[in-house]
């Protein structure tokens, strides 16, 4: 029975959980629970806060599922609820602890990815450094995979002000990782 | 485009977000400058490494945990799917009731003067079909309401 729930589409699992069916919402928190435990993870910088931020996701959209309309992706809606979850989090003023280790990074993807283990560590580190604005557009856009448009409307900013921050985080990442890095370092990564 | 202009615009032309012309000007400029090629080099690695950032996983027993947290009572809210079920019922009743409704009506049509309108008679299978629709009706709307109400609220 679970593994024929687990193949049904996400429509129906969205269906059936605002109807009560918890089977079909535990199906739909294993699919979404690494996007949202990364994303709070990222936002919050801290492993323990971002799993209880997490889990509170989930509880506050098992409560809200049944006036879900579907007039938004059901990922969209839900990531939503997280990241209003961790800013009202982060809103508690608690003391910020640096991102342990490089975050289990997986070396994978296109050739002129970098590849380099320590240099994705170093990416991450820089990316947990950056203001919680910069950081909050840049993991929406880069990790989510949400547009400037669905970003400005999560975050009640201006379009332009989402970009300008993307770009800007995209710059002092740049800055920072040459001067951690080096030329010399990142140029025979990047053509090796 | 000199090398300033390929610095600002670095970032749109690796996420596509340049004009054709721009775009244009970006390639003539990037052939015959190798710094800004190294620009580029970097933001696009640099994107792409931002674009594969890997999905971290919560501790297991994550998804366990979530379920046990959920609350139990959940608001009971009604599909509208429902009140279809109803149709049937109330067309069940309104078809059973007939005769005295239409007398009601004649009644209240001979008051305003309209005369050629006559109660219709029922037979007895009419009304044996009509009761039996609306208990097939009602038993099908108790047997989905605690099925429904089974599954929401006494489940463990």
């Amino acid at each position: 029975m679970f593994e024929h729930v687990e193949s049904t589409s996400e429509d129906v699992l969205v269906s059936r959980s605002a109807r009560g069916d918890e089977q079909a919402f535990g199906v739909l928190v294993e699919r979404y629970k690494g996007m949202l435990y990364s994303m709070a993870t990222r936002l919050m910088k801290d492993r323990g806060r971002a799993e209880d931020a997490a889990q509170e996701s989930f509880i506050k959209a098992w409560a809200a599922l049944p006036g879900f309309k579907g007039e938004s992706k059901f990922s969209s809606w839900l990531y939503r609820i997280c990241y209003n979850t961790c800013i009202s989090e982060l809103r508690k003023k608690r003391p910020e602890v640096e991102l342990d280790e490089a975050m289990g990074v997986q070396v994978e993807g296109p050739v002129q990815e970098f590849r380099n283990r320590d240099i994705q560590a170093t990416i991450q580190d820089e990316v947990s450094r950056l203001p919680d604005d910069y950081r909050a557009a840049l993991t929406l856009y880069h990790f989510n995979g949400l547009s400037y448009e669905e970003i400005a409307k999560l975050t009640h900013k201006p379009m332009g002000t989402v970009k300008a921050h993307i770009h800007r985080a995209r710059a002092v990442l740049k800055t920072r990782l040459v001067e951690r890095v080096g030329w010399d370092n990142l140029k025979e990564v990047m053509w090796q | 485009m000199n090398c300033e202009e390929i610095r600002r615009s670095v970032q749109d032309y690796v996420t596509r977000e340049l004009s054709i012309e721009d775009r244009r000007l970006f390639d003539a400029h990037l052939v015959e400058c190798a710094e800004c090629q190294r620009e580029l080099a970097l933001m696009m690695a640099l994107v792409s490494t931002l674009d594969h950032q890997p999905v971290l996983e919560p501790r297991p027993g994550f998804g366990e945990k979530v379920l046990a947290s959920l609350p139990r009572q959940r608001s009971f809210v009604l599909s509208p799917w429902w009140s279809l079920a109803l149709a049937p019922l109330l067309a069940g009743i309104v078809w059973l009731f007939r005769v005295p409704i239409a007398r009601g009506l004649e009644g209240l049509l001979g008051r305003v003067a309209v005369s050629h309108v006559t109660a219709p008679a029922v037979t007895l299978p009419q009304a044996g079909i009509a009761a039996a629709l609306i208990v097939l009706v009602g038993l099908g709307v108790a047997f989905s309401a605690g099925a429904y109400v089974w599954q929401v609220y006494l489940r463990d």
